[in-house]
Parts: structure tokens; C-alpha cells; sequence
């Protein structure tokens, strides 16, 4: 049975930044998801933010690894050759909500929040020219930052392997069993030894802590919906745009993403666990509440709803040791979780060392990013296209990615799989046409270099085959 | 650097047809096209109904593509290149400069004139914003086409058809014959978008299921999809939620609509029109900002394919003649026309006085016992009388130049 230091349960933001954390301290790692590729779970939909960390009440352990997260995001994103934007953050109010805006702003500066400042109408309307006429004043908070939380998930991940580090996908843990100083956890008839064990399993923490024999913790499942606008609508708003929050969360907002869609959610909806259906509730709801700080946006433009379930546990993160035990859990990493997760992961591993881990030191691995000849000049283009062929065959016209774009991801360290792993990786499928036209070219390539029929390509994982079988007559 | 008269991107019925176009000018050109054969949509629509207008007989897509090469492959002035994606057009002192690459070199074309033939894309299924799960099993019309007619495929068993477009109709009937069950189509507007002919060789000689006025709520599954709900709609286009019901089914094809992909000219912030989402163009197919051309299916969906390589000739014939300083321009006229009518394309003419103009249109829903009039300085110079007229299919009219006042107005008088 292989053995590791540290066994990781979940691949999303927070097991992944762990991940990263361990490997580059020389620990031997493993990171186990139950599904087929990494970053599958709520840190795939969400609204890619990094919070300056002016909402959490101060104290708590969101404010606390919200405010030292986004501080890691922008080295850490450099690290990882990831894109950031750091366009700051804007939560937008009339002018009756001047007294809410100035207890965030005072909230933020408890926090520890730099150089944030309230805008007034004139200037905020030249900064975000398509925002509500009623809105009268903003707050302002430049260390916000938009991100791909798939992508840095992805990365991060890939930086743990190329660092060392095993990842084992489709690994569904079924038992954890405490023998001695160690542990073994099973997924079927897998197993793998570990001396620490940490919970990072998200939607399905209780399920794992139930496992190990520790506390299961009251646990709400919220859906947020979203809206995804095609590219063409790039600069409908250049950052974030939230309206004030409520008690509810940080409400409708209006984002954009690194590749220029407009976004719009998320819907805060109770809901059973995984259950990512998109409601025509959510959806008017989202119409609604949008042009209370916006403009209305252009409907005809959206080209993919989509949603997705996070866990709210009581009114904190929950971060926490089985006592006596080398088992640790992370519960309820909702909102600011994505920003929190790196200063989480930093924090886990100073317990860790507490209770005995040995770090090494480490020659780091850099990881290699994605090549992406959307952004090349002319003349990198040309030469690239010299070297490999591959990189001037266009495949997916909509986000330009060639067939050497797609190759390049299929043989990434973690060598996905499935359609969806694909896109969240090089993005074919996912701009305005959605596939219509560059799935057969991507069906092709991707049986080719995985030497499988095309029948057994997935979308996202087995049962959700794309094609049927048998030829067409 | 290659230096040519004309660019055409695009090397589909449009591309092909405009080229031969520019030929006729007497102008050069070079086609970009990203496909690694000519031909474009034509090459997977392997039922036939091509070319009636412009060859006077049946062909298939790709026959009719063929028809077409060939007469490129003839022309002394055209150029191709295959496999070549155009990703930037920009102005140069001279004109244009478009940059493609393929997968030996980037290609840098300069040219006097370009033309936009690239065709339209199919709306997927967040631009209906089709609620429920996101399972695989939902394929656009055309993508579950290219998938059968080109690759061999098969896209599933039990076959559910959201919309009514020609495409749907198309395969609806192509999904029957590969042994696939179509369980009904579904089209939320009173009236299929689809050609009369396809209705009625495509579903109801196949004893496929057309349920009007009907549309799919939502979707579920959550690996494959496993089936969807249907349900009637209001007068405003609302479901009617206590009369969905439940339809088991492996694949749903999407045939919502077409949108012109326009997407390349964008920096150029042309006149643009909402109804078509597309440019406006004057007679001679030009934009608003001269040299750059746009026909086909970029500009405006059409229902026949005839249609887009005649107006693609044309395009290339005026591109070509501006690209020699030929192309007489004169006083513009912007036609307008009543309610019945949704646009035309195109949107404004010249008062050059001779010869003849082609103008198209569509309108908002069907009709019977109609009369198509076109008015100019108070006077009728056109009349047509048309029995049916329907939303799905493309009409257009001749008009003589000569008798164009300072105004051109259309209209349609209802009887029925």
C-alpha cells in the first residue's frame, strides 16, 4: 500500500492550495477526489473573486484568512503563472445607504483592508459608466481581485505534482481507519496510508468526518445561480459591482471574467447538496436584483446558465482537529472561501508541524502554463507555428484555441480527460457557440491522443458519454 | 505580404459565389477560408432542395457547393487558401490589412475591399436559457448534423427537437432514418421558422410530432441527460406550469435560432441592426464604412441558400468594382416599410438611376391573400400579389431604379 504523509480529501480550492502548500515543503503528499478531475465541486461555479475582506466580521476566521488570502492571491498567481486581474471591488448604494457603505468601510479598516475609499456619484459613474442612475456612492477597494477559480484550482494542483505530490481522481473514500499512528483510507478496493489526514471535502465534509468518527456539523446547502454573457459584452462593467450586503450574503452581483464575459449572480437559494439545477425562479430573481445597481444588461448576449452549491455551516469557517488525532477538518468554507483558502492551507500546515509533520526543504518546481497564442504577437505566433504545426490549426473559432492548445492540456500533469476538464483548461466549448462547432474537432483529438474511441469521451465523467453508439447508417 | 483587390473571408456558398463576383469585375481576390475544404455548411447538408433559383434543378449541399468550386476553380483571378483562420481585420493607408494563420504560416492579405462572408452560428442552448441541469445530450441541430453527415457518429436513441428551424426539420427527418426515435418537436411560437417544403417532407411525411406553441422548460439528468418537460405556452410566451409533463429521452436537439457571425468586424463599430444582429448594408452590400462588404448569412439569415449566393455575387461584383474605383455612388435613400415587415436588407439604395435592385425582407408572422407594395413619391412603382406569406420564408422584390423618388417604402396589404 503507498504510503504518504499527508492524505488530502477533496480537490477543490482549499485541498488543492493545501496541496501546493505541502509538496513545495517537501512533504509527501496525496490528494484524493472522488470525481474525475480536480477543481469539480463549488470552487468550479462561483464568482472567481478575490474579496478584499471588508465583509466578514472582524474576528472571525473569515475576516482572519480572507484579509492574509487576498494578500497571498497576487504572488501566488504569479507563482502559479495564472492570470489575476486586480481590478479592485465596487460595492455600490444610493444615497441612503451612505451609513451602511461607511460601516463596511469601517468594518474593512478593522479587518486590516488597504487603501480602500468611498467614491461619490461623479467620479463612480465615470469608473462604471453602465451603472443604475440611482446609485449615488461606492466603496472602493482596490486589493480585489477577479481570478479563474478553476484555473488557479487547476494549477495549483499541477504545481503539487510537478512538486512531488500525488493526485488520485475518481477516488471516492469510503473508509477512513485509524492503525497506530496512521491511517488508511479506502475507496473501494484503494487504499492509501497516511500519518495526517485532512479534510478538505466541501459539500461532502460531514460525510468524510463521519468517516473518521468526528463531528458532524449543522450544515446549509446554498445554490447560486449565474448568468454567463458572451465576450462581446466585454466592458459592460470593468470589476465587480455588488450591491450593499445583507444578511442573506453579498447579493446579485455583475462581474466579468479573465476572458472578458460579463457574469451575473449568484441566486442564494437553500438547496440539497450537489443540486446545480439552474430554477426560472433563479433566473428572474437574478433579472431583478441586477438593475438595481446596473444597467439592464443585454439578455440576448448569455450564452450558458449555470450554477453551483456551496456550504454555509453557522457563521463561521470551521477549521478544527478530531482531538488526540492526526485528522483534521475544514467545514462550511463558503464566501470568502476561494480568497481564504491559500492563508487556510497556510495555516492547516503550521498545525501540522505543531503536531509533528517534518517539512523539508525543497527544490521548488515551477509549473509550465498553458500556452495560449490568443495573446501572442504576430511574430510569436509565427514562430511558434514553425516549431509545431499544431498551433495554427484552429479548432474552437470562438476563444481562437488551436489543436496545440488542446494537446498541451491533455498531456498537463494531471492528463484530464473529459470535455469539461478540457475546457476548464483551454476553454474550447466554452465561448459563444458553446460547442456547436469545434465538438466534433475536439471529440477527434482528444480520442486520438487518449487512443480511445470517441464514444467513450465524456462530458464529465462516466455516464455522460457525448455520443451514442453505433455508426450512422 | 500578399497584395489583392478583394478579401473574402469565408469560403461557403457566399465566399464561393462572391468570389466569382469579383472575377466578373474584373478585380482579384483571395478567399480565407478556416475549413479544410470550400464549401462551408453546404458539405454536411446532404438532403437536397439546393439550387431550384439558381440552377434551375434538386442538388444536395454538397453538390451544390461543388457547382460552385468549380466555377471558382475556373476563374483566372482567385486565389484560396484552406485551413486559414482569420483572427484580425485591421485599416491600412491602402485599404485592409486581414491576418489569418494556418498550420504552415501566419498569411498577411492586403486588400482594397473585403467581404464578410462568414455565415452564422447556431444559438446554443444558454441563449434560450434552458433551465435545469447540464448533463451531456444537448447538441445544436447542426453540431449533431456534422456529427452523422461528416464523422459517422451517432448522437443518441430517444430524440427530443426544441425549435422548428430548418435544421431541426432536417433532422428530425435524418435522425428517423438512422434508426433513432423522435418524440415530438417542440416550437413555442405559433408558426414553425422552417420552409413550407420541410415541414411537409421532413416531419409530417415522417409522422414526427410538431407541437406548435409548445416549448421545453427544462431539462434533466445529471450525468446523460435522461429527459425533459414540455409545456404549452400563453399568449406571452409563458408555460403554462400545470400542464407540463414529462418526456424520457436521451438527446435534445437544439434548433432555436441562427445568429450572423459578426464578431470579427466588431472594432469597426458599423450600423448596426437589432432585428438581423447584424450590419446594415446599402445596395451594393457595403457596411458603413466603405470597402468593407458583408452578404449571406452573415448579414441576415436566409432560408435558401440560392439567396446567399446571389446576393454573395453581388457583393463581389461591387466589391470588385470598388476596389478599381468603379462603383458609382450617388444620393442614399433609406427604405422604410410598415409593420408587417421586420427589416430589409438592404437598407439603403442610390439614386444612380438605371438598372434594377433586388431588395429582401421577412416578415413578423404568416399571412394569406396578400399584396406586397413598394411606394415611391406617393406612387406605386412594384406590386405583387402573394397568397401566403410566411415568417420563416425570405421574400424579395425587384425594383426599377428608375422610378425611385426621394423615398422607398414597403408594404404589405393583408385581405384575409
Amino acid at each position: 500500500m503507498e504510503k504518504f504523509e499527508v492524505a488530502i480529501i477533496g480537490a477543490g480550492i482549499v485541498g488543492a492550495s493545501l496541496f501546493s502548500e505541502l509538496t513545495r515543503k517537501g512533504v509527501k503528499t496525496v490528494l484524493l477526489e472522488k470525481a474525475d478531475d480536480v477543481s469539480n465541486g463549488s470552487t468550479k461555479a462561483n464568482s472567481g473573486i478575490v474579496h478584499a475582506g471588508y465583509d466578514p466580521v472582524p474576528g472571525t476566521l473569515k475576516a482572519k484568512f480572507n484579509i492574509r488570502g487576498s494578500q497571498m492571491y497576487p504572488s501566488m498567481c504569479s507563482r502559479l503563472k495564472v492570470d489575476i486581474l486586480q481590478c479592485g471591488t465596487l460595492v455600490v448604494a444610493n444615497e441612503s445607504g451612505r451609513e451602511d457603505l461607511n460601516k463596511l468601510f469601517e468594518r474593512g479598516i478593522k479587518n486590516g483592508v488597504q487603501g480602500m475609499r468611498i467614491v461619490e456619484r461623479e467620479e463612480l459613474h465615470k469608473m462604471e459608466p453602465n451603472l443604475a442612475d440611482n446609485i449615488d456612492i461606492a466603496l472602493f477597494a482596490p486589493t480585489g481581485a477577479v481570478i479563474s477559480p478553476y484555473l488557479v484550482c487547476i494549477a495549483l494542483c499541477e504545481e503539487g505534482v510537478v512538486n512531488g505530490g500525488t493526485v488520485k481522481l475518481n477516488f471516492d473514500v469510503d473508509n477512513i481507519k485509524p492503525i497506530n499512528n496512521e491511517y488508511i483510507i479506502s475507496a473501494g478496493d484503494q487504499s492509501v496510508m497516511a500519518d495526517f489526514v485532512v479534510n478538505c471535502a466541501g459539500v461532502g465534509a460531514n460525510d468524510v468526518n463521519k468517516l473518521a468518527g468526528a463531528p458532524e456539523y449543522p450544515m446549509k446547502y446554498v445554490k447560486g445561480e449565474y448568468l454567463l454573457l458572451d465576450k462581446s459584452q466585454n466592458g459592460f462593467v470593468h470589476r465587480p459591482i455588488f450591491p450593499l450586503p445583507t444578511k442573506a450574503g453579498k447579493g446579485i452581483l455583475a462581474t466579468l471574467t479573465l476572458h472578458h464575459n460579463i457574469m451575473l449572480g449568484p441566486t442564494a437559494i437553500p438547496c440539497e447538496p450537489y443540486d446545480t439545477k439552474v430554477d426560472a425562479e433563479g433566473i428572474s430573481q437574478i433579472k431583478e436584483k441586477i438593475v438595481q445597481s446596473v444597467k439592464q444588461p443585454n439578455y440576448k448576449k448569455i450564452i450558458k446558465l449555470f450554477a453551483g452549491v456551496r456550504v454555509v455551516s453557522g457563521e463561521d469557517f470551521i477549521i478544527e482537529k478530531l482531538p488526540d488525532t492526526r485528522f483534521y477538518y475544514t467545514i462550511g468554507i463558503c464566501s470568502p472561501g476561494l480568497t481564504a483558502a491559500p492563508a487556510i492551507a497556510e495555516y492547516l500546515v503550521e498545525k501540522m508541524i505543531q503536531d509533528g509533520l517534518q517539512t523539508r526543504n525543497h527544490e521548488f518546481v515551477s509549473r509550465e502554463p498553458y500556452i495560449n497564442t490568443e495573446t501572442m504577437d504576430k511574430k510569436q505566433l509565427k514562430a511558434l507555428i514553425k516549431q509545431d504545426a499544431r498551433f495554427g490549426k484552429i479548432v474552437c473559432r470562438c476563444e481562437k484555441i488551436t489543436e496545440g492548445e488542446i494537446i498541451q492540456a491533455l498531456n498537463s500533469p494531471l492528463k484530464p480527460t473529459t470535455v469539461d476538464g478540457i475546457k476548464r483548461r483551454v476553454r474550447p466549448t466554452m465561448g459563444r457557440c458553446q460547442g456547436g462547432f469545434c465538438l466534433p474537432k475536439l471529440l477527434k483529438i482528444m480520442s486520438s491522443n487518449m487512443e480511445c474511441p470517441e464514444e467513450e469521451i465524456t462530458l464529465n465523467g462516466q455516464g455522460s458519454e457525448i455520443l451514442a453508439n453505433g455508426e450512422s447508417k | 505580404m500578399i497584395k489583392t483587390d478583394v478579401v473574402i473571408i469565408g469560403g461557403g456558398p457566399c465566399g464561393l459565389a462572391a468570389a466569382c463576383g469579383v472575377e466578373k469585375s474584373g478585380a482579384k481576390c483571395v478567399i480565407l477560408e478556416r475549413d479544410e475544404r470550400l464549401g462551408g455548411i453546404l458539405n454536411q447538408c446532404i438532403h437536397n432542395g439546393f439550387g431550384l433559383h439558381v440552377f434551375n434543378e434538386e442538388l444536395t449541399g454538397p453538390e451544390y457547393a461543388h457547382r460552385w468550386i468549380d466555377k471558382v476553380n475556373e476563374c483566372k483571378n482567385v486565389k484560396y487558401y484552406l485551413n486559414s483562420f482569420v483572427y484580425m481585420i485591421e485599416c491600412t493607408p491602402n485599404g485592409y490589412l486581414v491576418s489569418a494563420y494556418n498550420d504552415e504560416d501566419l498569411i498577411e492579405v492586403e486588400a482594397k475591399a473585403v467581404i464578410l462572408a462568414l455565415g452564422c452560428r447556431e444559438k446554443p442552448a444558454g441563449s434560450v436559457q434552458l433551465l435545469g441541469t447540464r448533463p451531456s445530450g444537448i447538441f445544436t441541430a447542426g453540431c449533431a448534423q456534422k456529427l452523422i453527415n461528416i464523422e459517422g457518429k451517432s448522437v443518441g436513441k430517444r430524440v427530443v427537437i426544441l425549435g422548428s428551424g430548418d435544421i431541426g426539420l432536417i433532422m428530425a427527418r435524418r435522425l428517423t432514418c438512422e434508426g433513432a426515435t423522435v418524440l415530438g418537436i417542440y416550437e413555442i411560437m405559433p408558426q414553425s421558422g422552417g420552409l413550407a417544403r420541410n415541414i411537409t417532407q421532413c416531419v409530417k411525411d415522417f409522422n414526427i410530432p410538431l407541437n406548435l406553441s409548445t416549448t421545453v422548460t427544462r431539462v434533466e439528468g445529471d450525468k446523460r441527460l435522461t429527459g425533459v418537460y414540455v409545456a404549452p405556452v400563453d399568449q406571452k410566451l409563458q408555460p403554462v406550469a400545470e400542464l407540463e409533463k414529462f418526456i424520457p429521452c436521451d438527446t435534445l436537439l437544439l434548433s432555436v435560432g441562427l445568429l450572423p457571425e459578426i464578431e470579427i468586424a466588431n472594432d469597426f463599430q458599423l450600423e448596426f441592426n437589432p432585428t438581423t444582429n447584424s450590419y446594415c448594408v446599402d445596395e451594393y452590400f457595403q457596411t458603413s464604412k466603405t470597402g468593407l462588404f458583408c452578404a449571406g448569412n452573415v448579414l441576415h439569415v436566409n432560408d435558401l441558400v440560392d439567396n446567399v449566393s446571389r446576393e454573395g455575387q453581388h457583393a463581389g461584383e461591387c466589391a470588385g468594382l470598388y476596389a478599381l474605383g468603379k462603383l458609382p455612388t450617388a444620393e442614399k435613400v433609406e427604405i422604410t416599410f410598415d409593420d408587417h415587415i421586420k427589416y430589409t436588407a438592404p437598407k439603403y439604395i442610390y439614386k444612380t438611376g438605371a438598372g434594377e435592385v433586388q431588395v429582401s425582407f421577412r416578415v413578423n408572422k404568416n399571412y394569406r391573400r396578400t399584396i406586397i407594395r413598394a411606394i415611391s413619391g406617393g406612387v406605386e412603382i412594384s406590386r405583387r400579389p402573394a397568397p401566403v406569406v410566411t415568417a420563416g420564408e425570405m421574400q424579395t422584390v425587384t425594383i426599377d431604379k428608375s422610378k425611385i423618388q426621394e423615398d422607398l417604402h414597403f408594404e404589405i396589404q393583408v385581405l384575409e
